[in-house]
């Protein structure tokens, strides 16, 4: 049987927790460190932005200092999001394969994910992996992926679950496009997000979500896993990289050549009233926002965005993959027609297109979509209502 | 060509069979991308980095990163050499390397300095449509690709 050393530690600052996962993800695929399952925690908070995020897009820069709010970047992909005692980090490191550098990225985030997949279900949480990096219960989302390639091979894994979540917390932490925090608008992010507290219905501690997880990684993958901690020597090359890369503002302050846009486009329907918001960074749609006053069950339009997030804005995968993610829910979304949704869709994402110089946020990072700044309701380069 | 269904291989290039980068020699120069079965795997391109011209590439190391879905890697040199140029259109907007891999989507362009050497380690000529049809079969076996 295959062994796995499972390293637990709670508390990490952003800096040391995000260069160890990194560290080890290059010892790992040069042999020099033994794979490893990490389960540990963030001192509570730190905002994490994907790999190519523009930081001042994803936070509120003043109060995350005025509050102590650690900021720092990833090395995987993906959207912005807050970390601390609430919400279990899972990074698993494993040699990758010499033949097949790149071969292997879409299936590697689906097994990969089994493990959390597993513990969650081991819980009574109805968890299921959606196709690309999320994990989500009734079109809710409880676990954010990504995947880090290493130099030499090394595969790096992440998962954020969150176990709880202090969503006017983090609506103040991340950028959204609210002037207030109100009832409502706590309400539109918690019918697109979720936790494991909530789905179980009781106050489970972190202790127990992160011991049904090692078990669901053993299940998933038959190895046995070894406690154990980092060896000395992983510890000074860990210390090195927080000192030359995680501490560094050439890490955590870079920017990208791609452009952030929003666009937006509101249709009458005889169903209601449809109001859509794109974020898109280039022609990648981050998130797409779906409101309005038309009837759909539960969860269902927010199956809808997350089919595309982080999808091409390309008009014709746009409307394939609404068709298919509609045909799923078909009966929830009677209310909604394809035809409107997918019209009103493309017609936001050309005006984000057309104003791709104005730099958006995804406002609510990695695990919401936006609802845009309600003043650009009102701006008529950007809006446009077809009754 | 070099194709087998919707893959294309332009034979004048010359392929990484480990990363799916290809390479073309022009004049003192080589341009490189990603090519098509690369491309596939990986899905939409969401984001690319490249070092700064004038860095000092070797073969096997990283020059860049990407971002396709949220799978991020380095950019591996497929030869040793200086960094001469990048493409600065497809930073800006990375799904030109989807629409047009071997056109304008290419990457960056290296001033090799063992071309020789190392281009024998890539693959070209001959041996093309053998490792393209191989690499499809392994793909598709694996379940990579449809």
């Amino acid at each position: 049987m295959t062994h796995w050393r499972l390293i637990t530690d709670d508390n990490v600052s952003a800096s040391f927790g995000l260069a160890a996962d990194d560290c080890l993800a290059g010892r790992v695929g040069v042999g020099e460190s033994e794979p490893t399952l990490r389960l540990y925690t963030y001192r509570s908070h730190c905002a994490l932005v994907g790999r190519f995020q523009n930081l001042d897009n994803e936070v509120h820069r003043e109060y995350c200092q005025a509050h102590g709010v650690a900021l720092n970047r990833r090395p995987t992909g993906g959207g912005a999001i807050i970390m601390g005692a609430d919400q279990l980090g899972v990074a698993l490191l494993v040699p990758g394969r010499a033949d097949d550098s790149y071969s292997r990225a879409r299936e590697l985030m689906a097994q990969f994910s089994a493990g959390v997949v597993n513990g969650l279900r081991s819980l009574g949480v109805a968890a299921s992996f959606r196709r690309k990096n999320d994990i989500e219960v009734d079109g809710r989302k409880l676990v954010g992926l990504g995947i880090y390639r290493a130099p030499g091979n090394g595969l790096l894994f992440h998962a954020s679950l969150l176990v709880g979540l202090d969503i006017p917390f983090m609506l103040r932490v991340l950028k959204t496009p609210f002037e207030k925090i109100s009832d409502k608008e706590i309400a539109t992010v918690a019918d697109r997000v979720t936790t494991v507290r909530r789905e179980i219905g009781r106050a489970i501690e972190v202790s127990e979500v992160r011991a049904r997880v090692a078990e669901g990684y053993a299940q998933a993958f038959g190895v046995s896993l070894t406690p154990g901690d980092f060896t000395p020597d992983e510890r000074r090359a860990i210390a090195a990289l927080e000192r030359d890369k995680y501490l560094t503002d050439p890490w955590v302050h870079q920017t990208t050549a791609v452009p952030d846009a929003l666009g937006s486009a509101k249709l009458k329907t005889p169903g209601g009233l449809l109001d859509v918001r794109v974020t898109l960074a280039g022609n990648t749609l981050k998130a797409v926002f779906i409101g309005g006053d038309f009837f759909a069950a539960e969860g269902a339009v927010a199956e809808l965005e997350a089919s595309l997030r982080w999808h091409s804005a390309a008009p014709k995968t746009v409307a394939e993959t609404l068709a298919h993610a509609y045909a799923a829910r078909a009966s929830d979304l009677a209310a909604l027609p394809l035809d409107s949704l997918t019209q009103i869709i493309q017609q936001a994402i050309r005006r984000a297109q057309a104003v791709e110089s104005a730099a958006r946020a995804d406002p609510y990072g990695c695990f919401v979509n936006p609802t845009g700044p309600i003043e650009d309701l009102s701006q008529p380069q950007t809006e446009a209502t077809h009754v | 060509m070099s194709s087998n269904g919707h893959y294309d291989f332009p034979p004048e290039l010359y392929y990484d069979r480990t990363t799916h980068v290809w390479v073309r020699q022009d004049g003192d120069r080589v341009t490189l991308g990603l090519d098509a079965l690369g491309l596939e795997s990986l899905g939409d391109m969401a984001y690319i980095s490249l070092q700064a011209v004038g860095f000092p590439a070797r073969r096997g190391e990283a020059i860049g990163s990407l971002e396709a879905a949220k799978m991020v890697g380095d950019l591996i040199a497929p030869v040793s050499g200086v960094l001469a140029a990048r493409n600065e259109a497809v930073l800006r907007d990375p799904s030109i390397v989807n629409r047009d891999p071997y056109g304008a989507g290419w990457l960056a362009q290296i001033a090799p300095s063992a071309w020789a050497a190392e281009s024998a380690d890539l693959v070209h000529g001959p041996s093309l449509s053998t490792w393209v049809e191989s690499e499809i079969e392994r793909y598709r076996s694996q379940g990579w690709i449809d």
